[in-house]
């Protein structure tokens, strides 16, 4: 009963009784507003984005979050636990001083030098204004061939590293294409200029988490790796691939494959 | 007033004649029961059981004994287990008050009680066309899913404070407040009073030695004493030896 | 046909294994038929009164509070888990909390579903919070049960919140991490009121005075059967909880935990059963030897009543108690799977022996001298409710393994979902 219902009267049970009441439904109250309330200043204060893709990051398999290193022959075998985050990663200049060993054959799909990657399949070029444009590697293009829609963001908004650039609609599937850099949004293209994003970027500029140069060919070589064994009619065993290119447009040209887990694992989704 | 009304019933006065049963539920807008009740499944708030010393041929013998709410006076088995006060003991009258407004209909005091005095609304009260003008205005009916007992017909004791006040006298005149089975009763077999008054005829029959309460060794007090000069009686009230072999309700 | 194929892998988990959507249909369509009949039952016995039922005036407690007790003792093993884990810091049993806490959801939802059908008026409910009566241990029990099942909401909640298409939601999955974080808080408060409403189910029965069977002496307000029940609870939560991812395993054809949990679970629940009844047997004395007769009824006035005779007690305590305990403590039988399930069931057929001896036996015993033995059958209402619940417990655990990660990675096994 509460003091103000008719007939109540103060006792030491009440009293016991009560306070443990009240106390567990403050407790649960509190613990629920406290998570929603934390929830709601993660993005005010812009963490909310990292949060999201260190968890995402800690549930990909090991296959999934090989070092580039490694991936570039500088170390024999190492996952990454920085969630490819080398700006602050303490070994990174360790690593990076140490040389590549590049494969010697062709991968079997295109790559620039001049450009540099995110694991997420996009490419960064560095322009003269001081701007970055922003767009998707040829690995994801023949993947995808021409998307059925391209969301992009407005012209003014931010994006977020490791957070979603844009999103793009093919056969029925959502590709959300996660941004390599942090950075405000001064224009905007699509698939036929050959970029997506053109970015003023947060300063002080870092972009020591993408890939360059020598490094790429055995990110792509193990990329490729992953699709054939992804992209298998059955559960057939991996064949031995004697070299060969990437087919374009291969969401059209194999409508039955699994495209959900190929595009998830593409583009770093859990 | 501060009275603790209680009952003694003279069992070796009671004939099993029911009329109290009959009374009690006039009196207290009890429904006919429907087509699927059962004896277990019925709305009696007093119930005659017929008893019986489990001998046979000359030796057999019966008792008629009427059960009510025992208006249990210490550690109040209902009242300490409703998890919504819905049952409290008057502090005035000593009646054990049930208020099925308030009432969940858990069940609780029911499996709580041990004289088995608390009844439950199975169904939904339902009068036959014309019946409901036997109602009695002073009473509430009681809803589907409830739990019901006597209740001392604490609206007669209502209607005796009430011409109480209208004549400015604080305390009501005994005989304006008797319950519906004591006033039913053919053979005066139920007496009714206030146990806390020594000059009431209730206390001294209450008190005499021929007076006993069923399961008294509960420690539960309860106001509703039984009189008889067998016994076997006795000693099957209190429970302390051998078990009647059969019983039926009347 | 083939589109909703697709849908639904799309909602399991990237890499796991599960059956195709038609075989987990085919597997879903009783349970959903069943689960239909309970809800048809229980809508009968709300529309036209507990008439439907078999219960009467003399056993107004019948086969739905026995089962409820039950099922609230088996989904002990939620909070029990959990406060071995975030207290006792017993961490090699987090790969099993998610799905404790799934059972514990699914125990404590259907125990209150089935409550409201129970209770005469249950738009009345709410009295209880308005008019408490703070010398009722029913009142502690719906107070205590009530905001548990808010904590085990709570704590389903981020499973919830991982499924793979729900966690693309960045708020969820932000929201997730927060509440994720404030687990312990939960762990802990999920034990306090476990602690509390487990007990009070116990005391249900050990405040009777007017039913010498039920009644117990105890410790200030709180009769023995307090204590006995909460042991009796966290004994056979982990052993109801051995059973259930046993048969997930068996079902799904999966190593779904490292035997080593099993085992631990096991010990644990063993040990506990054993301390249960060691008290129990003493409190048996006590109560037959000194209480009962205080209030002049006989030991053996409870056990002359046929099938309720005195081989019950001996069932509860030997070979439903002792046995069970030895099985699942001792690593002569504990190492071997069979003889490890053999002995949770058989400690948690202990406990329902031992809920339905306090409920329905006391109903069923005479207080008053004069009274008959009775008997008491469910109607089919009553049962077909309850199998509703069983069926809407096995529904949403396999909507739950469908389709969240309930289980860690198991080394081995293929499974590329991780247990946050």
């Amino acid at each position: 009963m509460f003091p103000w219902v008719d007939g109540f009267h103060w006792s030491v049970g009440h009293i016991v009784f009560l306070s443990l009441f009240f106390a567990v439904v403050l407790t649960i109250l509190s613990t629920l507003l406290s998570a929603v309330w934390r929830t709601a200043s993660d993005f005010r204060t812009h963490r909310a984005t990292d949060m999201c893709w260190q968890m995402n990051f800690a549930e990909l398999p090991e296959t999934e979050r090989r070092c580039r290193h490694q991936l570039a022959g500088r170390v024999l075998s190492r996952i990454c636990d920085n969630a490819f985050d080398c700006r602050h990663c303490l070994k990174y200049a360790e690593f990076a001083a140490l040389p590549v060993k590049t494969p010697s054959k062709n991968v079997g799909i295109g790559y620039s030098n001049q450009l540099l990657y995110h694991r997420g399949h996009t490419w960064v070029r560095p322009e003269s204004d001081g701007n970055l444009t922003v767009g998707l590697d040829e690995l994801a293009h023949h993947l995808i061939g021409r998307p059925d829609s391209v969301e992009l963001p407005v012209k003014g908004s931010e994006i977020e590293s490791n957070g979603i650039g844009w999103r793009m609609r093919k056969n029925g599937h959502e590709i959300r294409v996660r941004a390599p850099i942090d950075g405000t949004v001064v224009s905007t293209g699509g698939d036929e200029e050959g970029w997506y994003l053109k970015i003023r970027p947060r300063l002080p500029l870092d972009l020591r988490h993408l890939l360059r140069e020598a490094e790429v060919p055995g990110w792509l070589s193990s990329e490729l790796d992953r699709l054939q064994l992804q992209l298998s009619a059955s559960k057939s065993q991996p064949c031995l691939a004697d070299g060969g290119t990437l087919m374009p447009e291969l969401m059209d040209a194999l409508p039955a494959a699994d495209w959900d887990t190929v595009l998830e694992a593409t583009f770093l989704e859990v | 007033m501060s009275a603790r009304y209680g009952m003694v019933i003279d069992l070796d006065r009671c004939t099993g004649c029911g009329s109290c049963m009959v009374a009690c539920a006039a009196e207290n807008n009890v429904p006919p029961a429907t087509s699927r009740a059962t004896p277990r499944t019925g709305l009696t708030p007093m119930l005659v059981r017929k008893v019986s010393n489990g001998a046979d041929g000359a030796a057999k013998r019966e008792v008629f004994i009427p059960i009510s709410c025992m208006h249990c006076g210490n550690e109040t088995p209902c009242v300490s287990v409703c998890p919504q006060q819905a049952v409290e003991v008057d502090k005035a009258t000593g009646i054990v008050m049930q208020m099925p407004q308030r009432c969940l209909g858990c069940r609780y005091c029911m499996v709580a009680c041990p004289y088995h005095a608390r009844y439950f609304n199975w169904w939904d009260p339902a009068w036959p066309a014309g019946m409901e003008k036997s109602l009695n205005p002073g009473v509430a009916v009681r809803m589907r899913g409830v739990v019901e007992k006597c209740n001392l017909c604490h609206a007669r004791l209502h209607s005796a404070m009430e011409k109480a006040a209208a004549n400015r006298k604080k305390e009501i005149d005994p005989a304006d407040y008797i319950p519906a089975c004591v006033e039913a009763c053919p053979t005066g077999a139920i007496l009714f009073g206030n146990l806390a008054d020594k000059n009431d005829g209730v206390f001294s029959a209450a008190h005499s030695p021929d007076a006993f309460r069923l399961l008294a060794r509960l420690g539960t007090e309860p106001k509703v004493y039984y009189k008889s000069g067998q016994a076997w009686v006795r000693a099957l009230a209190e429970r302390d030896s051998e078990r009647a072999k059969e019983s039926e309700h009347v | 046909m083939s589109e909703l194929l697709v849908v639904d892998r799309r909602w399991i988990a990237r890499g796991a294994e599960r059956s195709s959507t038609t075989r987990f249909l085919l597997w879903l369509v009783p349970w959903v038929a069943l689960l239909a009949l309970g809800i048809y039952a229980a809508g009968l016995c709300l529309y036209y009164g507990l008439n439907q039922t078999n219960m009467d005036n003399r056993f107004a407690f019948g086969m739905w509070i026995f089962l409820d007790l039950a099922i609230i003792a088996m989904g002990a093993g939620a909070f029990f888990t959990g406060f071995l884990v975030y207290i006792l810091k017993q961490a090699d049993l987090k790969p099993i909390l998610n799905s404790a806490v799934v059972l514990g959801f699914i125990c404590y939802s259907g125990a209150v579903a089935v409550l409201m059908v129970d209770v005469g008026q249950p738009l009345r409910a709410w009295f209880t919070f308005w008019y408490p009566n703070t010398h009722s241990m029913l009142t502690e029990v719906t107070f205590c049960i009530t905001c548990y099942l808010f904590v085990l909401i709570l704590e389903y909640i981020p499973v919830l919140l991982r499924n793979r298409q729900l966690r693309k939601v960045p708020s969820f999955l932000v929201f997730e991490h927060q509440l994720h974080h404030l687990v312990p808080v939960l762990a802990a408060l999920g034990a306090f009121l476990s602690f509390f409403h487990q007990g009070s189910l116990g005391g249900l029965y050990g405040v009777l005075r007017g039913r010498p069977f039920a009644f117990r002496q105890g410790f200030a307000i709180w009769p023995s059967t307090f204590f006995l029940f909460i042991l009796s609870a966290i004994a056979v939560g982990p052993s109801f909880l051995i059973l259930v991812t046993a048969a997930a395993e068996k079902l799904t054809g999966q190593k779904l935990v490292q035997p080593g949990v099993f085992r631990k679970l096991g010990l644990i629940s063993g040990l506990l059963l054993g301390v249960y009844v060691a008290a129990k047997a003493i409190d048996t004395l006590i109560w037959l030897n000194i209480t009962s007769r205080a209030v002049g009824f006989a030991p053996w006035d409870f056990y002359s009543y046929k099938p309720f005779g005195s081989a019950l007690l001996f069932l509860e305590i030997v070979p439903l108690g002792l046995l069970p305990a030895f099985l699942l403590t001792v690593p002569l039988t504990a190492k071997k799977r069979g003889w490890l399930l053999c002995g949770a069931a058989l400690a948690c057929g202990g406990i329902l022996l031992n809920r339905f001896v306090l409920t329905v036996q006391t109903l069923a015993l005479p207080t008053l001298a004069f009274d008959e033995f009775l008997k008491y059958i469910p109607s089919w209402q009553e049962v077909a409710s309850f199998a509703g619940v069983i069926a809407y417990g096995v529904i949403v655990y396999s909507l739950s393994y469908r389709y969240l990660p309930m289980f860690g990675r198991v080394k081995g096994a293929d499974t590329n979902v991780s247990v946050g």
